[in-house]
């Protein structure tokens, strides 16, 4: 029986560092095809293929063409792109800084975070001095909503920590007192705000892609890469952490730089994804979970994979509310919400014993 | 070479936990640290593995351990805990390859199954370790740990492992089989530090006893010297005695003279 017992080790749990390996490609295929769909589905009739084939032949595009691929879709396309990847790693980090799949940062009032930030910009930004909005210009609204999560996160996790061990039920309750208390003062901005500030705030706070511009792509797309690339830097850090501070310190893990980074690298991808699309909701959650299920919780391929994994299903989700009730739009967080929801209802409910509660 | 604690004290509001402790250990000697139920040996425990800043100063070959980085000493002591909570569906094999890439030996990747099949393991590699009993998780950590520190002497350094209450969750067949494993790496050059809740089996398995009490070390030596009655009932506060096995090995044991039934008394 030993032999057969022998016979076995070594195997399954390769396998799964295996799958992870094939899961980047497998992933970065689909997130292709996912762009490719997004370029091509539309209200109007032009098709990636027959611009591409008028391209090839040497024909130039029509007017109409040039202004829906490169004008409207092309810009749409890397927001979702950005914003899918900005949330899901988000979502994987703090899952991991956490140790609970639950963490999310819109349930934990990360993204509320983000808004209040945003708002602050859009209603204050007018009443700054002058040279202050001269040296920030556009850059104004993501950095006041990358602030507002960085706050909250530190608040979060300062809130729900003791002696190394973090407590998710304090984390989810100090979540929604700040949630409270930023819709509060979001609240109060709102009711200060004139016609033309309650306009923008209004469309950024529904919550969509459809205000796909270059200069949300260029203002959002390297805060959010940035903060991929330090989650790379990440994953042996995280991994310790599953089982403790004391325990990751122990394995030689720098514990305070990780936790600093991690809030950081949540920090700045939530925020640049809020201040660009307004709190889409779900992805940071459904994305590292399904991830886990089939490719094991080791945050070394974890991260990456929830990146491009993550901007696929928003590209997809962006797809179903363009067409689902065209020629109107529905607000993309109402798609993801659908999804999500039943998701996390499903997590809670089937999760295996043991998570610090 | 060795791993020395000199006057080291530890307050919890106000509370003396640690009382000006001097504790010495070295390699090639497994050293047990035993004590009542709140006498400090898991602080201690806790000082050398630098969980917790104490005062005075605690050097692991010659290296004070404040002013070390945590991957320097990751490299030359691995850390068991009394438990360890892991989240996320992380496999056996997975937990103790963690303690891979703490180590020297990241290179090895056949390091993590050597170390299950040495804790009895051998065939947990893929189960999940929240599914495991309380004795396989701790059994677990401990092929981490040894993952870790795996060569007993490296670079012409000891290796040390600091164990709190490693086999206090094991039956007795695993015990022993625990117990052999850390002969073997103290036989091999390597240093065991191990808080210890069983007299008896310190008494087997220890080449030196530290004896604690309310904070301080009552006493420290080679067990035929530290495992006597006085000594022993003095510290845990009952009365205590001390036999010696019958055998060549003559090895002490310790029976509680107090709470006998009447036929024995």
């Amino acid at each position: 029986m030993d032999q057969a017992v022998e016979a076995k080790v070594g195997q399954p749990a390769k396998d799964r560092v295996l799958k992870a390996r094939q899961a980047h490609a497998i992933l970065a295929l689909l997130l292709a095809g996912s762009c490719v769909a997004s370029l091509t589905i539309g209200a109007t009739n032009t098709s990636l293929w027959t611009a591409l084939a008028k391209l090839l032949s040497g024909e130039t595009l029509s007017q109409t063409e040039q202004i829906v691929l490169w004008q409207i879709r092309m810009p749409r396309t890397l927001l979702g792109v950005v914003v899918g990847a900005g949330l899901a790693v988000s979502g994987a980090i703090m899952q991991g800084l956490f140790r609970n799949p639950l963490a999310d940062p819109g349930i934990v009032g990360v993204s509320a975070g983000a808004g209040l930030g945003a708002i602050m910009a859009i209603v204050l930004g007018a009443s700054l001095p002058l040279w202050i909005q001269v040296l920030f210009g556009p850059y104004l609204l993501p950095l006041s909503a990358f602030l507002g999560s960085w706050i909250v996160v530190l608040i979060l996790y300062a809130a729900a920590t003791r002696n190394g061990q973090t407590s998710v039920a304090t984390m989810l309750l100090a979540g929604i007192a700040i949630a409270a208390l930023t819709g509060a003062l979001s609240g109060i901005l709102i009711y200060l705000s004139n016609d033309q500030q309650l306009r923008d705030l209004t469309f950024w706070q529904l919550g969509s892609l459809s205000g796909a511009t270059w200069n949300k792509v260029l203002t959002a797309g390297p805060i959010i890469a940035l903060a991929i690339a330090l989650s790379t830097a990440l994953g042996h850090g995280l991994n310790g952490l599953a089982m403790g501070e004391t325990t990751a310190m122990h394995l030689g893990i720098a514990v305070q730089r990780i936790k600093r980074l991690a809030v950081l690298a949540t920090a700045a991808a939530t925020g640049a994804a809020v201040a660009v699309s307004g709190g889409i909701g779900f992805i940071g959650i459904v994305v590292p979970h399904l991830l886990r299920l089939s490719t094991g919780p080791d945050h070394g391929p974890l991260l990456i994979n929830s990146a491009l994994l993550g901007a696929a299903l928003l590209l997809w989700a962006d797809v179903v509310a363009r067409i689902i009730v065209a020629p109107v739009e529905l607000p993309i967080g109402i798609v993801t919400a659908i999804i999500g929801s039943p998701v996390f209802l499903w997590i809670l409910l089937r999760r295996r014993g043991g998570f610090v509660m | 070479m060795s791993l020395i604690v000199t006057k080291t004290s530890f307050d919890i509001a106000r509370k003396p936990i640690l009382r000006a402790v001097d504790f010495r250990a070295e390699p090639g000697e497994i050293t047990a640290i035993v004590g009542p139920n709140g006498s400090g040996k898991t602080s201690l425990l806790r000082a050398i593995s630098g969980d917790i800043r104490a005062s005075g100063e605690i050097s692991i070959n010659g290296r004070n351990i404040a002013a070390t980085k945590a991957a320097e000493l990751a490299r030359i002591r691995g850390v068991l805990a009394q438990s360890t909570q892991v989240a996320f569906d992380f496999t056996a094999f997975e937990v103790v390859r963690f303690g891979l890439r703490a180590g020297v030996h990241a290179n090895n990747p056949d390091l993590p199954h050597a170390a299950l099949s040495k804790v009895g393991l051998a065939g947990f590699a893929d189960r999940y370790y929240l599914e495991l009993s309380g004795g396989e998780q701790q059994r677990v950590q401990l092929a981490r740990v040894l993952t870790q520190v795996w060569e007993p002497v490296f670079d012409g350094e000891a290796s040390w492992l600091l164990l709190d209450e490693p086999v206090a969750s094991l039956d007795i067949g695993h015990q022993l089989e625990i117990v052999e494993l850390l002969r073997d790496y103290v036989e091999r050059g390597g240093g065991v530090v191990a808080v210890m809740h069983d007299l008896n089996l310190t008494a087997m398995m220890a080449d030196k006893v530290a004896v604690m009490q309310s904070g301080r070390v009552l006493e420290v030596g080679p067990i035929q010297e530290v495992i006597n009655d006085a000594t022993l009932s003095h510290a845990y506060d009952c009365q205590l005695r001390v036999g010696e096995v019958p055998s060549a090995s003559a090895a002490p044991f310790v029976l509680p003279q107090t709470a006998l039934p009447k036929t024995f008394r």
